[in-house]
């Protein structure tokens, strides 16, 4: 538990071979070594690094060729060194079968030695045939537009500029850092060798190896970033190992390339840092010793202030938390104390959550499910169709690198989502659908500034009025089912009625559509039966109906405020009437002319039913109204109410032409 | 009728009495042969012939106004006759009018009674979606512990999603691969994390919040990813804050979600904007680390990322890492979604199916 978790262990011959999970900050595990190094640290014993018989040299590898960074920016170091004479055969089985363990194909001796100690020490490696590198030299330079390379996978590969690679005098040999390339690989004939051992710049590596598609043992680590001053020492290795198995001469020395070697970084560790950190009291003993197993050298300090240098393969460790985690993980996670933080605050949730968690309540008692899409939609025809409740037609924040096809723009509308749902609902024979979604909508208010966010709340239904537990339901929903559960969400927010009046949108069948305003007169939505067109485009048979409204507009509005009243100490009288007006006009306008009238006594007037058909001409509809008369001060006479009822009864029948039935 | 004797009077009662009754007579034994509405017209006729021969203008009715005018030494005899005789009529038709109805009593009581495993009269209810019921029982967990509930943009600048978090500017996860990016060059928010910084800048520290929200990733929709998520990321920064504290967090909030019985495990992990980092896992609350499917067999169940705030994400907020440190730590609502209902498709949670949504709650 340091950190590097075993994810199996499977059986090799003899061996064991351990799948381990390194994490991303870690290249230096993705070894042999660095494993066996934490190893170490956890069993307590000491790091024995592999080492050979020292090989035969001969000869200045700059007498015999040259190596050119022309871009040190993407490399900053580069060391080649020859082996010359030697014999290119087989691996010795040692070798064939421990590549094998770990699922490395063997190629030759030189090959298998370069892979080998890639996996042994972290260091990727490659061996050119020497005799194959035009002018015999190594440059390091940037591709040029449109050179070609054919890698050793066989693959002939088009280069752009940003690319990094490996060129003798006249042509790129090499992917740098990725994948050697097929001319200059080691062939039965070759008989001398350079050993290119390098650092390459992790982001140009990776780049590069994903604007090719390519995943490489070589490019993982460069990626993540290899141990800039582990060059030489792998490289060394490497040597002693071909001259071991494939004979041959190395040259004296590398050439070694390293314009801008990398300071010493220095870390200071305050024991009490741990503690103060973790809860773990570790002993300053205990602290030097895991931090020495892991390679890092204590340089002094005093013991409240220890420094420690970094080792040049712990490219993750900048400070002084850093090593507070390497102390803490080699103590253990386990052995930390578990307990609450001390408590000084009252929490508190967002300002409108108890409001939106009624209104979620409200909708869902109204028979509505809670839906919840995708951000972005798709750019179709049928999007045009339906006007943005946020910002201006054409302002939506469009995606430079979307994921599903076409789904390209930031919604500023919820309704297009929700129209799949219905859509996709419909598609799996379900015929009823009632579903809301609260999310957020998005516009360009001004370019290059980030766009507004602005929390919507949209409403569909289709189909019928279901019951529980009944498979049919008794009608289909209408425009005042849909309403109806938006004047319930409302309630249950404590926000004051909202108004409604007739209004026309693309989306929205005419004489079926209605802008929604608040209390105070913000223009919040709209709500409506879907237009024809629209709903075509979609494929309904059936009428659907939606809303949308601005809800961040709708919570900034004023609270319902409870007002009390004594109950009436006098008794009321009802009278209802029933009235003849034409369909076009609205009960609001009859309540407005009632109201206009200010009777006293009159106290409230209330909707009994409307009715239309039968023997009711076409362009008629029937309204029955019941009018409480009341007054606080004693009861009203019969004459009274007589009075003021026939004051709004001709008033009405005067206004709207009406006929009294 | 004066002109008959007394006696005789009180025999024509009784005659014309017997000869009414007649019919109803059965009833008395049995009136299960009629059927509800027959019986309902019996017991009108009965009612009449009650009026009729018991009522006020009856002969009996007449035969009593006659007692005190009859002959002193018949009086007493004839009394007792016409007492008598209105008992036996009285007696006789309460009998005939207790068994009918007793009879329309249960023939109603039969018809009229119902099923009561019908459905209860109740419209469909709705849902809330899984998503949300899960962030609200998070929220009232934090809420409980003294956190606030923090949100933040959906669409992020470059510096909040990444650079204050201390991901360097060439890090995969910023790249065009991982991130979706707006053609302004905004990007759509990759975790929550970004309103850590929202939220010590506004409320400087001490601070305890929980952010939950979505986030977005440019995974391609699969059984187990989808491009967009819901995340939750807590924060507590205060002057002496440890990883016990944070192994406590994150401990109660996973023994309230799955559990008294829920035992956490922190594994050392690396997220740029922690150090020390950890990964966390629960004790499988399926198979109580038996092994089964859900757990993979292994026992345990990874849920999220954790660790002490990074000094250098502390500093970019201008809080001294030296007076103040801090825990932060983060998970996937929609993944903890996906284990406490065992979905076996997180593609089903943004495709709105009723049948689905109907599952939960």
């Amino acid at each position: 538990m340091v950190g590097l978790a075993i994810d199996a262990v499977d059986e090799h011959g003899e061996d064991a071979v351990l799948d381990v999970e390194v994490p991303s900050n870690r290249p230096d595990c993705l070894s042999h070594v660095g494993i066996a190094r934490e190893v170490t640290v956890i069993e307590r014993g000491q790091l024995r690094l592999p080492a050979g018989e020292k090989p035969k040299t001969e000869g200045r590898s700059s007498d015999l060729t040259s190596v050119e960074i022309a871009d040190p920016d993407l490399c900053p170091r580069y060391a080649g060194r020859l082996v010359r004479g030697v014999k290119i055969g087989p691996s010795p089985d040692w070798l064939v079968k421990r590549l094998e363990a770990i699922g490395q194909r063997p190629i030759n001796n030189v090959a298998d030695v370069t892979n080998y100690v890639l996996h042994e020490l972290g260091q990727p490696l490659h061996a050119f045939d020497f005799e194959k590198l035009g002018g015999r030299r190594i440059v390091v330079r940037r591709a040029a537009p449109g050179e070609k390379l054919t890698t050793l996978d066989g693959v002939e590969r088009t280069l752009t500029n940003d690319m990094l690679v490996i060129a003798d005098a006249e042509k790129a040999v090499a992917l740098a850092g990725i994948m050697g390339g097929e001319e200059s690989e080691i062939s039965n004939q070759t008989t001398d060798v350079l050993i290119e051992s390098a650092y390459f710049d992790p982001n140009s590596v990776r780049q590069t190896a994903r604007k090719l598609g390519m995943d490489t043992e070589a490019s993982r680590r460069f990626e993540r970033g290899a141990d800039r001053d582990g060059v030489l020492r792998a490289q060394q290795r490497c040597i002693d190992l071909i001259c071991e198995l494939a004979g041959g001469v190395a040259t004296e020395d590398a050439i070694d390339v390293y314009p801008k070697p990398l300071g010493e970084r220095v870390v200071e560790l305050r024991p009490e840092r741990v503690s103060g950190l973790t809860s773990l009291s570790v002993e300053t003993d205990e602290i030097v010793r895991i931090l020495t197993g892991l390679g890092f050298e204590r340089t002094g300090g005093s013991e409240r202030r220890m420094t420690f240098r970094v080792p040049s393969w712990r490219i993750d460790v900048e400070q002084e938390e850093d090593l507070v985690e390497e102390v803490a993980r080699h103590t253990g996670y386990d052995k930390i104390g578990s307990e609450l933080p001390p408590s000084s605050m009252s929490g508190e949730y967002q300002p409108s959550e108890m409001q939106q968690r009624s209104l979620r309540r409200a909708l869902n008692a109204c028979g509505f499910d809670e839906a919840i899409n995708f951000s972005f939609i798709q750019q179709e025809s049928r999007f045009d169709l339906i006007p943005s409740l946020a910002g201006h037609e054409g302002d939506q924040p469009q995606l430079e690198n979307p994921i599903i096809e076409d789904a390209a723009w930031m919604r500023s509308t919820l309704l297009p989502g929700l129209l799949g749902s219905v859509r996709h609902n419909l598609n799996h024979g379900i015929r009823d659908v009632r579903l809301f979604e609260i999310g957020r909508i998005f516009s360009i208010s001004k370019a290059g500034e980030l766009p507004d966010e602005t929390l919507a709340l949209g409403i569909v239904a289709t189909g019928g009025v279901l019951e529980e537990d009944k498979a049919q339901a008794e009608r289909d929903l209408d425009f005042f089912d849909l309403k109806g559960a938006l004047e319930a969400g409302i309630d249950w927010m404590n926000f004051a009625p909202l108004s409604f009046t007739p209004t026309s949108s693309r989306h929205l069948r005419v004489g079926q559509s209605a802008l929604i305003s608040s209390s105070d007169g913000k223009q919040l939505g709209t709500i409506g039966r879907l237009a024809e067109n629209v709903a075509a485009s979609y494929k309904f048979r059936q009428p659907v109906y939606v809303m949308e409204l601005d809800l961040n507009a709708l919570l900034s509005g004023p609270a319902k405020v409870i007002q009390y009243s004594p109950l009436p100490k006098y008794p009321s009288v009802m009278r209802d009437i029933s009235l003849l007006v034409d369909r076009t006009v609205s009960l609001a306008e009859i309540f407005a002319v009632v109201n206009k009238q200010q009777v006293a006594e009159c106290r409230s007037v209330k909707l009994v039913g409307t009715f239309e058909g039968g023997s009711i001409p076409a362009s008629k509809r029937s309204v029955t109204l019941r009018l409480e008369y009341r007054s606080d001060e004693r009861t009203l006479r019969d004459e009274e109410v007589e009075e003021s009822h026939s004051r709004l009864t001709s008033a009405l029948l005067e206004t709207f032409a009406a006929e009294q039935r | 009728m004066t002109d008959q004797s007394p006696q005789a009077q009180i025999e024509t009662i009784n005659k014309a009495f017997e000869q009414d009754f007649e019919r109803f007579f059965p009833y008395i034994k049995n009136p299960t042969a009629l059927g509800l509405e027959q019986a309902l017209a019996e017991q009108r006729a009965v009612g009449e012939l009650r009026t009729r021969h018991l009522g006020k203008k009856s002969a009996l009715a007449a035969a009593k106004k006659l007692i005190g005018r009859v002959a002193v030494d018949e009086r007493a005899r004839f009394g007792q006759q016409v007492q008598s005789t209105e008992e036996r009529l009285g007696n006789l038709l309460h009998d005939v009018e207790f068994s009918l109805h007793n009879y329309i009593e249960n023939e109603r009581t039969a018809r009229e009674s119902i099923d009561v495993t019908l459905p209860g009269r109740r419209p469909r209810s709705g849902h809330r979606h899984p998503i949300t019921l899960l962030r609200e029982r998070l929220e009232d967990i934090f809420v409980s512990l003294g956190y606030a509930i923090e949100d933040g943009r959906e669409i992020e600048t470059d510096f909040y999603n990444f650079t204050a978090l201390n991901i360097p500017e060439n890090h995969p996860a910023c790249g065009k691969a991982d991130t979706f990016y707006t053609t302004d060059g905004f990007a759509l928010r990759s975790q929550t994390s970004t309103v850590q910084i929202h939220a010590m800048q506004r409320r400087g520290v001490p601070v305890r919040m929980i952010a939950p929200g979505r986030v977005f990733r440019r995974d391609t929709p699969d059984p187990t990813h989808n491009p967009m998520f819901f995340q939750v990321e807590g924060l507590c920064v205060d002057r002496g804050i440890t990883m016990a504290h944070l192994k406590g967090t994150v401990g109660e909030l996973l023994r309230q979600m799955f559990g008294a019985d829920t035992v956490t495990r922190f594994r050392p992990s690396y997220f740029p904007f922690t150090e020390p980092s950890a990964e966390f896992d629960f004790n499988c609350f399926k198979c109580k680390g038996s092994g089964c499917r859900i757990c993979k067999n292994s026992g345990w169940i990874e849920l999220g990322g954790c660790g002490m705030v990074h000094p250098n994400v502390l500093r970019v907020v201008g809080v001294d890492p030296q007076q103040y440190s801090g825990f932060a730590f983060g998970f996937g609502i929609d993944r903890m979604c996906g284990l406490m209902y065992e979905l076996d498709d997180i593609r089903l949670l943004f495709e709105n199916d009723v049948r689905f949504l109907e599952k939960f709650e």
